[in-house]
């Protein structure tokens, strides 16, 4: 056979370059065994490890760096691990106890709640509006989309420093023109004063990140409508208002389903703004800093991984919540 | 009714892209001004200079060699995270949407269990799984832990791509007596390319923005990407905003340039990996 070189036109010649001649005796014999449906001889065992050989690496990194690591947060919440206060013992709810009467914890809580409403409403409100912008195709299209796409493809410590600019108290763009149209006094619009406003601040800058994201696929299910719908509604009388809310969002659903579950899933383990933005601050602590701050500053480990196990089991049961409330299956 | 259509799509368009540009464009105007002009609070810079990316990246001192060192090592653990989860991305999706074998749906059905799980849940445990190994402050735990975070969705989106490509051409070739491999190598890697670039690019913009897991995997300068210097620099008080920003805008130039290059690329990855 004529393995040896590869071809220019790889996807064409290929099977050419591959296939038995049928002018020696073995040659035919194989060609006999693959009309008969039979795996070629010498390859059989070859073929039958091929598959596993293919999975071996994923498996592994699978099951050693995420399972394994999964199963010690759920195994070892239930146990004393610091450092500081060896052995690791067994210790019940001792860590959840813990960590329900710290209040520094529970501040953490009720702002990751305020994090996720603001940034679930505001990055799902946002991306609807900019998928019904970006859905009929018009000239710079698709120079739109890729500008869209920006913020999603940038890290999120670097867009904390991006907004601090925008919100310095002297310099800051949003002070500036909130004062210059008399909305506020200069420099009144700060982080880390007020609570809300501060938790607002920061998930403005997440909102800004995961937005892209709802916003095409929002996009991608709208664009599965079919155009005739909208027609009709025009004939029947319907304007561009009604025809979005009597259409186009119910028809939207599966992509403002997955929309609001992304939105969930980053808004619930938000850390890289808050962290850049407001540093240690308990104002707009995320629970994942309060995380990072348990297990890495005080090497409580246990209570670490119970408040990380919390933010998972939340996040799987919002999901699924959101899921079954939002989500329809829509075949055209 | 036609003009009032216009005009709606227009400011459409206005407010897309002001949302996206705005903070870039003024991160980008204060790193090219001097601290007493970044205070007067122009809309434009007024008299340009490239100063601050000077004072970052090549005058004297210890900050410059700290940012080349973090621009090395970012690169070189997102370089490495992206082609370690590429190539044995490419080799599971093509068994698992391709070939039976026995535990295939067990192993399937992990794959996609792990990503329904945030990647935090792991945090604690991998970084004691690395200081277990010594592998804390090494590229090794670093580039290991990306891979081990990207793989599922990776995985994913070119099990997606594949079980979408026609299946015709393999099945001749095999038919003609090709190996599997073979059948990867001149078939299926070229047809699949442009979902391999979309795969490729996600998980490069993905191990780019990483903070928390190199925050507690890399506690010196030694192996700490650009993402952390710069949030460390964020808390020292001497560094100045307008240096800050430069700082910011050099971090953000490769990821933005690769989102505007290929943002289709981008897109269609992104769209394949949610259809969940």
């Amino acid at each position: 056979m004529r393995t040896a070189s590869s071809p220019p036109d790889e996807t064409q010649a290929a099977p050419a370059a591959v296939s038995p001649s049928r002018r020696t005796a073995a040659g035919r014999r194989l060609v006999r065994r693959q009309l008969a449906g039979r795996p070629p001889e010498g390859r059989e065992r070859a073929t039958k490890g091929l598959p596993y050989l293919l999975v071996t690496p994923l498996a592994l990194f699978i099951v050693g760096l995420a399972l394994v690591p999964a199963a010690f947060t759920i195994v070892e919440s239930f146990y004393r691990v610091n450092p500081l206060d060896p052995p690791v013992r067994f210790d019940g709810i001792g860590n959840f106890r813990r960590l329900f009467a710290n209040n520094v914890v529970l501040t953490s809580i009720g702002n990751t709640a305020l994090y996720v409403v603001i940034g679930v409403v505001l990055s799902t409100v946002l991306g609807i509006f900019f998928a019904v912008v970006l859905r009929r195709p018009f000239r710079g299209r698709g120079i739109l989309i890729a500008v869209l796409i920006l913020p999603w493809a940038l890290p999120g410590v670097v867009e904390g420093i991006l907004w601090t600019g925008i919100f310095d108290p002297n310099s800051g763009l949003l002070n500036g023109v909130l004062s210059s149209l008399h909305l506020a006094s200069h420099g009144s619009v700060l982080l880390g004063d007020n609570r809300w406003l501060t938790i607002f601040l920061i998930e403005l800058v997440q909102v800004w990140q995961i937005t892209p994201l709802s916003a095409l696929l929002v996009l991608a299910s709208m664009q599965l409508m079919p155009e005739e719908l909208f027609q009709a509604a025009e004939i029947d009388g319907c304007g561009p208002w009604q025809s979005f809310w009597r259409i186009t969002l119910p028809l939207a659903r599966p992509g403002v389903a997955v929309a609001i579950v992304q939105a969930l899933i980053a808004t619930l383990n938000v850390f890289d703004q808050p962290y850049v933005l407001n540093g240690a601050a308990t104002t707009g602590a995320s629970i994942t800093e309060q995380t990072y701050f348990i297990s890495f500053q005080n090497l409580d480990f246990g209570g670490g991984y119970a408040l990380s196990l919390m933010i998972t089991v939340s996040t799987l049961i919002v999901s699924l919540v959101v899921v079954r409330a939002v989500y329809r299956r829509i075949d055209y | 009714l036609r003009q009032r259509g216009r005009i709606a799509r227009a400011a459409g368009f206005a407010v897309v892209l002001l949302w996206s540009l705005v903070p870039i464009y003024w991160s980008l105007k204060t790193s090219l001004e001097t601290e007493a002009a970044a205070n007067a609070q122009n809309y434009v810079p007024l008299h340009p200079t490239l100063g601050n990316y000077a004072a970052l990246l090549t005058r004297s001192g210890d900050l410059p060699g700290q940012i080349r060192r973090a621009t090395l090592n970012i690169v070189i653990e997102c370089g490495a995270a992206t082609i370690i989860t590429v190539v044995l991305a490419t080799l599971a999706a093509y068994a698992f949407a391709r070939m039976k074998f026995r535990g295939r749906q067990a192993l399937f059905y992990a794959v996609l269990a792990t990503m329904a799980f945030p990647a935090y849940t792991t945090l604690i445990p991998l970084y004691r799984i690395m200081s277990d190994f010594s592998l804390v402050n090494t590229y090794t735990g670093i580039v290991l832990v990306y891979v081990s975070g990207f793989l599922p969705l990776a995985t994913w989106v070119l099990h997606n791509y594949f079980t979408n490509m026609p299946i015709g051409l393999e099945e001749a070739a095999l038919i003609d007596g090709a190996s599997r491999l073979r059948v990867l190598r001149y078939i299926v890697l070229p047809l699949a390319r442009p979902g391999i670039i979309s795969t490729a690019l996600i998980t490069f913009l993905f191990a780019w923005a990483q903070f928390l897991f190199p925050l507690v995997l890399s506690t010196d300068s030694s192996t700490q990407p650009l993402t952390v210097l710069i949030a460390a620099l964020q808390g020292r008080h001497v560094v100045p905003s307008t240096l800050l920003n430069a700082a910011g805008v050099f971090a953000i130039a490769v990821p933005a340039l690769l989102a505007l290059g290929f943002n289709r690329y981008i897109v269609n990855g992104l769209l394949a990996g949610s259809n969940r």
